[in-house]
């Protein structure tokens, strides 16, 4: 008989993610629910206030610039991917292809920031070639709004939308579609009533891939966000850096998690009921 | 018949179009900071061909080396760590039953649908109150943390290849379990392992978030670097570092590309 | 060398609630090709698995030579086992494979080489020794794991299905190759399968099991001519099922009354008396069928009427579905043994006569008893 090595072989990662993980986390979730510090830090008393100052106007305004910055990422994104995911799937040289796609990925993602404050910047390619050629007097500001936010965020997630969309329509069977033409559908009917519900699992994965990294981002509104346009992810840094408001930041980060998760079980049970009703994996 | 193909044609234009915009999209921007890293001057005019900023970032950039030395000193703790603890883990979660495994399971899947913040911030806690004074050492602890469920779902991912009756069949030949670990379960899923270690080590070398939350002073590592320079002062050198991260990252990418097409055959 | 005898003592097996063997008994004999055979979900394979080591039964011993080994782990069994899937490590090379078990023992190297050596070519392997197991075709990926299990010098060797991932004309080669390897090496096999035709072919005997009990064992003549109940005679071949009330015993046969084929006559297989209540089974290739009435000289033939309901055309012989004139339908079938014949054909919706002799049938059940 076969011994269970299952505890031996998990302990390790038992005990660190237990430590470094789950430890940490309630940190956030307990803190949340305490009196911030002189200096930082919490205070051992029970208190909601974090989480009453999270109704202020500012905050109303941060939360609906994080949620028009982030949807409008999600849906360009999932646009954009679908049909290079598409015609990567039905290329002959998918591979390869492939390839073009993950290549950004590997490249560094501040690196990546910066290219487009090459093109974008008040002294940027951009702005550069026009005042050249006189159309522009002085250099327009391009970056430091909502849109530049967006457009360099569907820069950085696109990959990530593009290779789940893949790997579903790599596996669709297209003679589906030639049926559905075949019993009368239109192209588009097909389309629709076919190739879209049976790639819903990557649809929602390409979306919750987008999605929760638009919505916890820090770094692209940090960097060319400006002053004006914040997001949840810079007031959590702000909070913990410069306000020294700890109760503040927990509870923000409570608000992410809390969404982030609601997203993923939400688009779980779209995946594993279509994969039920469907069979298998698709 | 002509009718099908001449539009599935056209369908196929319509995708190819997105396509080749995607990857206009992509790389116009890198092809851009390539470009403008051989120019002469300061400003996005192009002025001249010169190396002028690739000899500024190689020999007058000490704080970029130390850096990037750090960078390469986590990556590689990071992901020898994680790798360790997510393969057995991984092996652990797939072939065994045992007490807590639903709770393992969520707590490993958790770090990854998160978004960084969270994770940057509740360690940043975490550290604060152990009195732990942050640098090198939690920089490489907050990447280990991160790392391993990617290696764990990755190692998975190539176990789930095999039947356990891999694993009867070595110990009917008289393997114990040591001889089972380390001359079949692990050989046998050396490309995940391997994918997972390169994984982890991308993953650390591209992180800025989560290390941008537990970094102390001094403590610096290339994408901290590479912040800091977007955020006070850019310097054309920097269009150059970024090529040579660009060929980098091409370089790994063909060659995990060349190593795994080699492995799987 | 010899094989091991193999005693199943009162063994059952639970899997929490569900009970999937109960309480089998069985003796397995030194040298033997013998089967477990049985419909999926039968118990076969966790009473293999309970020989090799893999599953301890909820009660009961495993015997192996006279000698418990209930409490052994499988490397301390002197068995081996062939898996479904091959189980082959996809990392080793067919020699590295066959060569993995001398390994683990620090067998001094060449004496290792010469004995794998040895095992590849008694599989026939030899031009492939040095490639990896995905470049391997099915049936040589199923050799190179007998000659990993065989190297080892078993008592007995295990075989789980090993042939259900196979196509059909590969399956027959392949059962062919086990078939020879055991005459050449003599030990023995215990072989699980739900291939009635396969199990026949090779097994020296057979134990027939259904949902965790051991309904017959015997030779594969005694299971196909004498099954123990109507599932073994279902399971094994085909057969027509007649059942009837016993209205006459005389001194070497019966008169039985069928509701739906009238008074027929059987052979006495088993102790009869008048007014028992007989289930009987008739494998198709022992009625005769002709569009001609026969001329029968003996009282122990029986002879009935029906229509072609269906016929089906194979080659080397032609199966027909009968349907009598109450609706029972038989099956039975007409070899093509000469090309030309004077009979004309039967053809579809024909009238057929279909005549057997009482010797022919067999008695499986009386008053619900085997």
């Amino acid at each position: 008989m076969i011994k269970n090595y299952g505890q031996r072989y998990t302990f390790p990662i038992m005990v660190w993610l237990t430590v470094f993980f789950v430890i940490p986390f309630s940190i956030i979730l307990v803190g949340s629910f305490l009196e911030k510090g002189l200096y930082g830090g919490f205070e051992p008393a029970f208190s909601i206030e974090a989480y009453k100052a999270l109704m202020s106007d500012t905050m109303r305004k941060v939360t609906l610039n994080t949620i028009f910055i982030s949807v409008a990422t999600t849906v360009l994104t999932v646009l954009l991917a679908l049909p290079t995911a598409y015609h990567i799937a039905r290329s002959p040289y998918k591979e390869k292809l492939l390839f073009l796609v993950i290549i950004p990925f590997w490249t560094n993602f501040l690196i990546r920031i910066f290219a487009w404050i090459a093109v974008l910047g008040n002294n940027g390619l951009v702005n550069n070639f026009f005042v050249n050629i006189g159309i522009f007097n002085s250099p327009v500001q391009l970056l430091y709004n909502k849109w530049a936010i967006i457009l360099i965020m569907i820069y950085t997630s696109l990959p990530f939308a593009i290779l789940p969309l893949y790997a579903v329509i790599e596996k669709f069977d297209f003679s589906l579609l030639e049926a559905a033409r075949d019993l009368g559908a239109t192209k588009s009917q097909s389309m629709f009533k076919i190739l879209i519900p049976l790639i819903l699992p990557g649809i929602s994965t390409a979306v919750l891939f987008t999605f929760i990294p638009a919505f916890g981002n820090f770094a692209i509104p940090d960097i060319v966000g400006g002053t004006d346009v914040r997001m949840l992810g810079n007031i959590i840094n702000e909070r913990l850096k410069t306000a020294r408001n700890w109760p503040s930041a927990a509870a923000i980060s409570m608000i992410l998690t809390t969404i982030s998760v609601v997203m993923v079980l939400l688009f779980n049970r779209i995946i594993s009921s279509k994969e039920r009703k469907i069979g298998g994996n698709i | 018949m002509k009718d099908v193909l001449v539009r599935s044609h056209i369908k196929h234009r319509i995708s190819g179009s997105f396509f080749w915009f995607t990857m206009l999209f992509f790389y116009a921007p890198l092809l851009v900071l390539i470009v403008f890293s051989f120019n002469e001057g300061r400003s996005m005019n192009f002025t001249g061909f010169s190396f002028k900023w690739y000899k500024v970032l190689f020999f007058d950039s000490a704080k970029l080396w130390g850096s990037f030395y750090n960078t390469l000193l986590i990556a590689v703790t990071s992901a020898l760590v994680s790798t360790v603890i997510g393969t057995l883990g991984a092996i652990g979660i797939y072939w065994y039953n045992f007490k807590m495994k639903r709770y393992l399971e969520v707590v490993s899947y958790l770090p990854i649908i998160l978004p960084e913040i969270i994770i940057g911030v509740s360690m940043l806690m975490f550290f604060a109150g152990m009195n732990m004074p942050l640098g090198l050492s939690t920089i490489i602890i907050a990447h280990i943390t991160f790392n391993i469920p990617y290696v764990l779902l990755i190692v998975i991912a190539r176990l789930s290849e095999f039947d356990y009756s891999i694993i009867e069949a070595a110990h009917d030949l008289g393997a114990t379990e040591m001889d089972t670990l380390l001359k079949v379960i692990i050989p046998m899923c050396i490309p995940g392992i391997l994918s997972g270690f390169l994984m982890a080590i991308t993953l650390s070398v591209d992180d800025f978030v989560i290390t941008f939350f537990v970094t102390g002073p001094g403590a610096s590592t290339l994408p901290l670097h590479i912040y800091s320079m977007l955020r006070f002062g850019l310097s054309p050198a920097i269009n150059a570092l970024s090529v040579i991260l660009i060929v980098g990252s091409l370089a790994m990418a063909f060659m995990s590309k060349k190593l795994f097409k080699h492995m799987f055959n | 060398m010899i094989g091991g005898t193999v005693k199943v003592h009162n063994v059952s097996k639970n899997f929490g609630t569900t009970q999937v063997l109960k309480d089998i008994k069985l003796e397995i004999n030194a040298g033997e090709f013998f089967s477990l055979l049985g419909p999926s979900g039968c118990g076969k394979t966790t009473l293999l698995r309970i020989i090799a080591g893999f599953e301890i039964p909820t009660s009961g011993d495993i015997l192996l030579d006279n000698e418990s080994v209930i409490n052994k782990a499988p490397n301390e069994r002197h068995v081996n086992t062939i898996f479904q899937n091959y189980a082959l490590f996809p990392h080793l090379t067919v020699f590295e494979n066959v060569a993995f078990s001398l390994r683990l023992k620090k067998i001094d190297k060449n004496i290792i080489k010469s004995r794998v050596a040895e095992y590849v070519n008694l599989v026939r392997l030899q031009e492939h020794i040095n490639k990896y197991p995905a470049q391997l075709s099915g049936g040589q990926r199923q050799r190179v794991s007998i000659a990993r299990a065989l190297i080892n010098e078993p008592r007995v060797l295990l075989l789980d299905e090993p042939l259900s991932a196979l196509d059909a004309k590969l399956r027959q080669d392949l059962l062919m190759e086990l078939d020879r390897i055991h005459d050449i090496i003599g030990i023995t096999f215990i072989y699980v399968t739900h291939d009635q035709e396969e199990a026949m072919s090779v097994s020296d005997r057979i134990a027939v099991m259904q949902e965790g009990n051991l309904l017959q064992v015997g030779t594969p003549f005694e299971i196909y001519e004498s099954p123990a109940d109507m599932f073994v005679a279902d399971f094994i071949g085909a057969s027509n099922n007649i059942e009837g009330k016993v209205i006459e015993v005389t001194e070497n046969r019966a008169y039985i009354e069928t509701p739906d084929i009238g008074r027929i006559t059987v052979d006495l297989d088993k102790k009869l008396k008048a007014s028992d209540h007989i289930k009987v089974t008739l494998r198709p290739e022992k009625i005769h069928i002709s569009k001609k009435a026969p001329s029968l000289d003996s009282p122990k033939w029986n002879c009935i009427s029906g229509k072609v309901d269906q016929m089906v055309y194979t080659g080397s012989h032609t199966r027909f579905i009968i349907k009598t004139e109450h609706g029972r339908v038989f099956k039975t079938f007409k070899q093509h043994a000469q090309y030309f014949t004077d009979e004309e054909p039967i053809q579809w919706e024909d009238n057929v006569y279909m005549w057997w002799h009482a010797d022919d049938s067999f008695i499986v059940e009386v008053n619900g008893n085997r």
